[in-house]
């Protein structure tokens, strides 16, 4: 017996030091992690995050992740405001083009592409077959680069696809703050306001995206609708109710509020007739 | 929202957009491959000594970027509720000319101007007018589609609008 409790024994110690062992371990690891900049609260200031911009503390929106190689992260705000009608030229012809984003009837996916970046290859071969796309309907696709200041316009035109307009405006790079190329922004013309945003390397990746950005909008939209404001006079008639019943000694909280019929309260007082307090 | 380009200056109304560009040329070398000419040397974007003057479509609706001078291919996609405004320009030789004596751009468009038979490409419902002018000694047809004739006293305050806020200035 004595031999068992002293085997039992020294194996508890033996399993002891391993767990001390790996603990010890454990929390090297984290230390190094963490004098590494990978740490995961928001207090630890990351190499990563420092890199990107001295301004600002504590998390800062679509910035502290990362994206794809070649993919250009979603500008530093919360949201998007600054959604305007397209003013540029067209490709190789010198015309003159404007466009409008907002205050129409449509939807408008504005696809602000470069001829020199690789990935935007794909989009520019996507849009040469506009059937396959499968735009939603009622929206029209708008292909935007910057102007001849920034961009080949041979290139750009060789690139344009027949089927949409192409559009060169540097300044709608900066109405919209894009962050790079490609990038994709999907405006609901009655309200001018950004349904979706975002990037992905490929169109069918980039229309999950603002198809789920526009399910998301139809969502609270159809929510918001449920919510009927109360009509002038239920409000009127709530106020001389409630007035009515507190000249008549019914206070807020007052029992005989919640009194069920069969339950009738002792303490109602008549509608009418002197304040028994007076 | 502001259009300027070929003399042509627009500050076009809420929910109206447009295009200003010259008329294609065609390669005066024919080494396009797409030209076919008739034996007298026209193809279909002109003759290769044709000179190009601007065109400007200005429109309530989405103009798709396959349109001819006058409207063709936009015209196809007008809904009930649409306008297009096209200004084509002529050569200088026409400016003053009968033809072209109105002058200024019209300002004053009424319904009872507009009718199914004066559009270049007739389809049912639409109704267009021409009008020849010269303005800034440059020699312009103004022709306008309404989307459909019935709603002329709703349509036709915007296409007033959308004139009187473009300047033509000479070249």
């Amino acid at each position: 017996m004595t031999v068992i409790v002293v085997l039992l024994a020294a194996v508890v110690a033996l399993l002891a030091l391993l767990v001390v062992g790996l603990l010890r371990s454990h929390a090297e690891i984290l230390k190094r992690l963490h004098e590494l900049g990978a740490g995961l609260d928001d207090g630890s200031a990351t190499a990563s995050a420092a890199a990107v911009g001295a301004a600002g503390d504590g998390p800062r929106p679509g910035r502290d992740f990362q994206v794809m190689p070649q993919m250009p992260s979603p500008p530093e705000r919360e949201g998007f405001g600054g959604v305007a009608d397209l003013v540029g030229t067209g490709p190789g012809t010198g015309e003159a083009v404007s466009l409008r984003v907002t205050g129409v009837e449509h939807d408008t996916i504005v696809a602000f592409l470069s001829s020199g970046c690789t990935t935007c290859q794909r989009f520019w071969d996507a849009f040469r077959k506009p059937r396959k796309l499968a735009l939603p309907a009622g929206t029209r696709l708008v292909v935007v680069t910057k102007g001849a200041e920034a961009e080949s316009e041979s290139s750009v035109a060789k690139l344009a696809p027949s089927a949409f307009t192409t559009v060169m405006s540097t300044q709608a790079f900066a109405d919209y703050d894009v962050p790079g190329s490609p990038y994709f922004v999907q405006v609901h013309g009655p309200s001018g306001r950004v349904r979706g945003e975002g990037t992905g390397p490929d169109w069918d990746q980039v229309r999950s995206l603002l198809g789920q950005a526009g399910a998301d909008t139809a969502l609270a939209d159809r929510l918001a609708g449920d919510v009927v404001p109360k009509p002038d006079a239920d409000a009127e008639r709530e106020a001389r109710i409630d007035r009515e019943l507190f000249e008549a000694g019914v206070e807020p909280g007052d029992g005989s509020l919640y009194a069920t019929p069969s339950e009738p309260a002792a303490d109602v007082p008549p509608a009418a007739g002197p304040d028994p307090r007076d | 929202m502001r259009l300027d380009s070929h003399g042509i200056t627009t500050d076009l109304p809420a929910g109206w957009e447009g295009r200003i560009a010259l008329r294609r040329s065609p390669d005066p070398a024919g080494r396009s491959g797409f030209e076919t000419r008739s034996p007298e040397g026209v193809g279909p974007t002109g003759h290769p000594a044709e000179a190009a003057f601007p065109v400007a479509h200005l429109a309530n609706f989405p103009l798709p970027g396959d349109r001819g001078d006058f409207g063709s291919g936009a015209v196809d996609l007008m809904t009930a509720e649409d306008a297009l405004v096209v200004l084509a320009e002529y050569g200088p030789e026409c400016a003053g000319t009968p033809l072209f004596s109105h002058r200024g751009l019209p300002s004053a468009l009424r319904p009872d101007m507009f009718s199914g038979s004066a559009l270049q490409r007739a389809i049912p419902g639409q109704a267009g007018t021409q009008i020849w002018c010269t303005v800034a000694n440059r020699a312009f047809c103004v022709y306008v589609v309404l989307g459909r004739q019935a709603n002329a006293n709703r349509l036709l305050p915007q296409v007033r609008s959308t004139l009187s806020a473009t300047r033509i200035s000479a070249r």
